[in-house]
């Protein structure tokens, strides 16, 4: 299983989802990608947007002005 | 159950109803829901091949925080949500005739034809439609 990471501090909804998914295109399935966002819309967007297409989320954590979204793909 | 399809009619070049279709468009269309755009009217403009940046869209007090903040251009949420998700995207057929433009007129890699309201709207008849 592999783990990469985006950075998408600083872009605005619905930059961070829309990077996480161009990313999920590319990587196998069972691969987790974490997702920085500094916007938090995009925190609580990213885990509804997995719940609809039937990923997986492996976590939510805030840090220091951002935070850390991870997901796993399952399809 | 599969979703219905989201029809969106944008007719305004105003920034802000630019950048929310585009946002609807692009998350609607990348979260397993097909969504098609009908464009018309001054919103033709705004897609206008070569535009400058800064004459591409007219907007108020919240364009400027748009472009100042650097949230995501509307024509590139359109190009994502036609590259990730199931989104058409059409140009007013009698709005390019009014222009004298053709399809060619309009930025590259953005629109499947130009087509008629009446088609739009036959096909619209079983979705959720959206006028902005």
């Amino acid at each position: 299983m592999a783990k990469e990471t985006i950075d998408a501090r600083g872009a605005f909804c619905p930059g961070p989802l829309m990077e996480l998914i161009a990313k999920l295109k590319l990587v196998n399935v069972g691969d987790e990608i974490e997702i920085l966002s500094s916007d938090k819309g995009s925190a609580n967007d990213i885990p509804e947007w997995v719940k609809k297409v039937h990923h997986e989320m492996v976590g939510v954590t805030q840090q220091d002005g951002y935070w850390s979204i991870v997901v796993r793909k399952a399809k | 159950m599969a979703s219905n399809t989201l029809y969106i009619l944008l007719c305004s070049g105003e920034h802000e109803k630019v950048q929310m279709a585009a946002m609807m468009a692009s998350v609607g269309a990348v979260s397993e829901r097909p969504v098609e755009v009908f464009v018309s009217m001054n919103a033709v403009l705004a897609f206008e091949k070569g535009a400058p940046a800064d004459k591409r869209y007219r907007g108020g007090a919240f364009s400027k925080l748009l472009t100042e903040k650097k949230a995501p251009d509307p024509l590139t949420l359109f190009r994502q949500g036609r590259e990730l998700g199931d989104l058409k995207m059409w140009a007013c057929s009698m709005a390019l005739d009014v222009l004298g433009w053709e399809l060619d007129k309009l930025e590259d890699g953005l629109f499947d034809e130009a087509l008629g309201l009446t088609k739009f709207l036959s096909d619209a008849e079983t979705g959720q439609f959206i006028t902005l």
